[in-house]
């Protein structure tokens, strides 16, 4: 016997394999895998040290008695050895007896396998370190396990997975299994990947995935007859489950794949017959309020890609309807012989409803979400242009305005003013022709302020701030204007005042200043005014002239308003009037009788303005006059003299009369889109310089935020600006245009 | 043959016309200039009026009301400043670019007035001219009407018949516009030229004026009665 480097006996492969290592090692490591020790009798330090170093030694011995690459050879083949005789066996007896029996023993020989690599690992370290690496060979580890996964695994692993996924579909029935049983071998799938997910995808989940297809395929057909609501239900159970079971023992990795097939199955693939159901459908459940139907509904639908767009379309669809019924209910009340007025308060009240409604549902049912803010945008946009009657919607939402905001209107709160306010300025948001309902609304709010009849100062402004917010300063700058002078007014107002009474105390008399472009035109007749009259506004002229030389005053009479006494008899009264009736009524002054014609001479008034006015004063609720003959109608020929018998209960009476003109301007409005399409247009080409037709009608389209209008009157602007030598054709593409500077 | 005149502007611009003679065939402006005063204007030399066009027509042999040479005529004699007239600075540069000193020159010129030589470009030069002549004074569009004419009797042979016959019918029995303007003028040639077959027609992307937008549709509805 040779002797190594000192003095230590070498030790020959047979004698150290036979007697130490197998015997101590090995065999006895066996046996306590098959049961046949105590447990807990696992090897000693003492007994592992002592292993350890006769595998060391036999490893660094020097050669030729280097036993490094036989031992680990022998290593590998204890390992199969085991397996196949030991472990397959017994897996082998327990197919064909149910899943659980088999999985039973499968996890109990992986489990064994484990504790099997980890000690031989442990005694055979030192080939890890040195030889393994040298040779680059599998570590003793990785080699334990591939052994175990091309003996055992690649064979068992078919019925394995049959077992699992039974398993599986027995929990989804409702019955109980062993949970980490499974989780146990899900743990063996996971490791035969050796690193990456590899034999558990294709080996398990896989199958996995196929399985659980079929399964809700077939759970689909049971329960598509069921209610959508109760269908859902289910489906967001099923969802849940899946979910846990991913959870509970498999790996997280699954989740996403398991819940895309399942909603494939439940939920894609019905989902228009779900949405569509006649009587429990998505458009059933909103005409029924079933908020949380709603909710579960969208929370599912949300899960799948453009899930969600065919019930925005339904919603779409469904509120266009209610708002179609709206709008033919108007219709029918109008023909059934309502009369066709510029005041609907019960239609516009119920688009309001219908609106705050399912803007309600929006946010408590579809969590906000953008697809049903635009579906609810797009229906109302269609409901709200649809106009019925003489009058539009704009006019109708504007009288509607006028009615919160003018006195003896509605009578509300100031939070229920703000809150309405707030509510109508939504609703016009999705007019199309908001300059329609600007100039409207500027000629209401005139009219409001110039009579006085304005409820408050501040919910004017209110009213203005929301427009102005919606559509920007340029949109509210002329009623802002109105309010601005009347404020400028009544700053003025009491030196105007002083003035008045320096010069002639007697006369009680105030100037309205109003900016022109700012209010609606009115006309100006010139009619004859009374001495004091004629004198009161000579005074203001000239106070006027000294404050700002540079400004052009024009009177419109039409607007003023005067306080007439008179008296009849004994009793006195006090009529408020408009300056018109005011100056009639001085004519008739002292019991003299007139005739229309002999009126209109002396007051220099046309036709068109005396009627009205007489009109007023004797065939009214006040016949202050005498009409001779009587009767409704003013002829040229009638004559008119005070009436003495004239009485009344109130001391101060208000005499209206019919405005003089129309307030609305439509005319008005077409210039001013007229105009506004020209400068979109010259803007525009001032800034490209060059553009193809398309472009140019897009981007004019663009710009117009108050109204929509269609493509010919836009090329007819064209054609008006070509003429005028603005833009020119182009010379080589007949479809592009050209500034001209 | 001729002196230039020294220090008036006339003469600045005649310079030009100093013909690099070829042999044989040089240019007699002084026999060109008789020749407009024959037809200028009573109380303004520098100007051929319609009187002067129509006289010179007849000495020519040209049907003034009915012949649309006498339009290629004054359009290649470079008719510019103002419709219904020539000047005689116009008329003097047209008849040294077309080589025509006399009479007789003008009428051997006759037969090459024809349209049918002029390409595409010229020829809507051409047709652009016979509207900003046929204007009124400072007038800038014209009587549908006369357009009507005006289109038959220049535009016939140069598009397909139907579509001149069925426009000018389109323009005079709709109301909304009495007067036509020059875009509406040009794009018409235009339009015949680029849409040939109006079921190809697509007025949502179509830049054409709106009267054309009007004839297409106009025509759609003939085609449903039948």
């Amino acid at each position: 016997m040779a002797t190594n480097v000192g003095n230590q006996r070498i030790i020959p492969l047979e004698e150290g394999w036979n007697d130490e290592i197998k015997a101590k090692a090995i065999d006895k490591l066996e046996a306590l895998l098959n049961g046949e020790m105590k447990s807990g009798s696992m090897f000693g330090p003492k007994e592992y040290v002592q292993i350890y170093t006769t595998c060391y030694d036999m490893c660094t011995q020097r050669s030729p008695y280097n036993w490094s690459r036989e031992l680990y050879q022998r290593h590998g083949e204890t390992i199969e050895k085991y397996l196949t005789t030991t472990v397959l066996p017994a897996l082998r007896d327990k197919t064909g007896q149910g899943g659980t029996i088999l999985l039973t023993e499968l996890r109990h020989r992986w489990l064994n396998h484990q504790i099997m690599n980890k000690w031989l690992k442990k005694f055979f370290t030192y080939l890890d370190r040195y030889y393994v690496k040298h040779h680059s060979l599998p570590t003793l580890s990785q080699a334990g396990l591939r052994c175990f996964r091309t003996k055992v695994y690649d064979e068992m692993k078919g019925e394995t997975t049959n077992a699992i996924l039974g398993l599986i579909n027995d929990e989804r029935e409702g019955k109980i299994i062993d949970k980490s049983l499974i989780k146990s071998v899900v743990e063996l799938f996971e490791s035969m990947g050796m690193g990456s997910l590899d034999a558990y995808n294709s080996d398990l989940e896989e199958a996995l995935l196929n399985s659980t297809r079929e399964y809700y395929a077939k759970k689909r057909e049971d329960w598509i007859n069921d209610s959508t609501p109760d269908y859902l239900i289910k489906a967001e159970e099923a969802l849940a489950k899946e979910s846990k079971r991913v959870d509970d023992y498999l790996n997280s990795a699954s989740e996403t794949k398991i819940l895309k097939v399942v909603e494939e199955e439940i939920l894609e693939r019905v989902e228009m017959v779900l949405l569509e159901k006649e009587s429990s459908g998505c458009r059933a459940l909103l005409q029924n309020d079933k908020s949380e139907d709603l909710q579960r509904m969208f929370r599912l639908f949300s899960r799948l890609e453009n899930g969600l767009n065919p019930m925005a379309a339904i919603f779409q669809n469904f509120i266009s309807s209610m708002g179609d019924d709206i709008v033919n209910r108007r219709q029918a009340r109008l023909e059934g012989g309502e009369k066709d007025k510029n005041d609907d308060p019960k239609f516009v009240k119920s688009l309001i409803s219908l609106h705050e409604k399912y803007l309600g549902v929006v946010k408590q049912d579809f969590t906000g979400h953008s697809l049903f803010q635009k579906a609810l945008k797009d229906a109302f946009v269609e409901i709200v242009n649809k106009n019925v009657g003489q009058f539009t919607n704009a006019e109708l939402m504007s009288t509607f305005c006028d009615r919160i905001l003018k006195s003896g209107g509605e009578k509300l709160s100031e939070s229920e003013v703000e809150e309405s306010l707030d509510r109508i300025v939504q609703l016009f948001s999705y007019l199309t022709d908001k300059d329609m309902f600007a100039e409207i609304y500027r000629n209401q709010l005139a009219k409001r302020l110039l009579t006085q009849r304005s409820t408050s100062d501040d919910s004017e402004k209110l009213m203005i701030a929301k427009l102005k917010m919606q559509c920007g300063t340029q949109f509210t700058s002329k009623m802002e204007g109105m309010l601005s002078d009347l404020a400028v007014g009544s700053e003025q107002r009491s030196e105007f005042e002083n003035r008045m009474r320096s010069v002639d105390s007697k006369l009680d008399f105030s100037v309205q200043v109003l900016t022109t472009g700012f209010w609606p035109t009115y006309k100006s007749p010139e009619v004859a005014l009374t001495p004091e009259m004629s004198k009161c506004m000579d005074i203001f002229k000239d106070w006027h002239e000294q404050k700002h030389q540079k400004r052009k005053l024009t009177w419109v009479l039409s607007q003023g308003n005067a306080s007439v006494r008179g008296v009849f008899g004994k009793k006195s009264y006090d009529f408020q009037v408009s300056t018109l009736q005011a100056i009639a009524l001085d004519a008739m002054n002292n019991g003299v009788t007139m005739t229309f014609q002999e009126l209109a001479t002396k007051l220099n008034a046309e036709e068109s303005i005396l009627k009205p006015l007489m009109h007023s004063l004797s065939c009214g609720k006040y016949k202050v006059l005498i009409k001779t003959p009587p009767g409704n109608k003013i002829n040229p020929t009638d004559t008119f003299t005070a009436n003495p018998k004239f009485t009344s209960n109130m001391r101060k009476l208000r005499i209206p009369m019919a405005t003089l003109e129309s307030s609305l301007n439509t005319k008005r409005v077409e210039e001013d889109r007229t105009i506004a399409i020209e400068a979109a247009i010259v803007r525009i080409m001032k800034a490209r310089k060059t553009l193809q037709h398309q472009q140019l009608l897009s981007e004019v389209l663009n710009q117009l935020a108050f109204f929509n209008p269609n493509p010919r009157d836009i090329k007819k602007r064209i054609e008006g600006l070509i003429d005028r030598e603005y833009l020119e054709r182009s010379a080589d593409n007949a479809q592009v245009y050209n500034y001209l500077a | 043959m001729w002196t230039s005149s020294g220090g008036s502007s006339a003469s600045s611009k005649t310079a030009k016309r100093k013909s690099s003679s070829t042999a044989g065939s040089a240019f007699n402006e002084k026999a060109a200039e008789k020749m407009f005063e024959e037809f200028a204007e009573e109380d303004d030399p520098t100007v051929m009026g319609m009187d002067g066009i129509i006289k010179l027509c007849e000495h020519v042999d040209l049907d003034p009301f009915e012949d649309k040479r006498v339009l290629v005529l004054l359009w290649k004699l470079g008719s510019k400043e103002k419709p219904s007239q020539i000047t005689k600075e116009e008329f003097l540069t047209g008849c040294y670019n077309l080589h025509v000193d006399t009479i007789g020159k003008f009428q051997s010129l006759i037969p090459s007035l024809d349209t049918g030589f002029l390409d595409e470009m010229e020829f809507k030069d051409f047709y652009k001219f016979c509207f900003q002549f046929n204007r009124q004074g400072t007038h800038r569009t014209l009587d549908k009407e006369l357009v009507v004419a005006l289109m038959k009797m220049v535009l016939t042979g140069r598009i397909p018949d139907d579509r001149l016959e069925s426009f000018c019918t389109f323009v005079e029995t709709q109301e909304a516009y009495t007067r036509i303007t020059l875009d509406q003028w040009t794009s018409f040639l235009d339009f015949c030229f680029a849409v040939p077959d109006l079921s190809q027609y697509d007025e949502s992307s179509s830049a054409w004026p709106v009267l054309i937008d009007e004839y297409v549709e106009y025509m759609e509805e003939l085609q449903k009665k039948k």
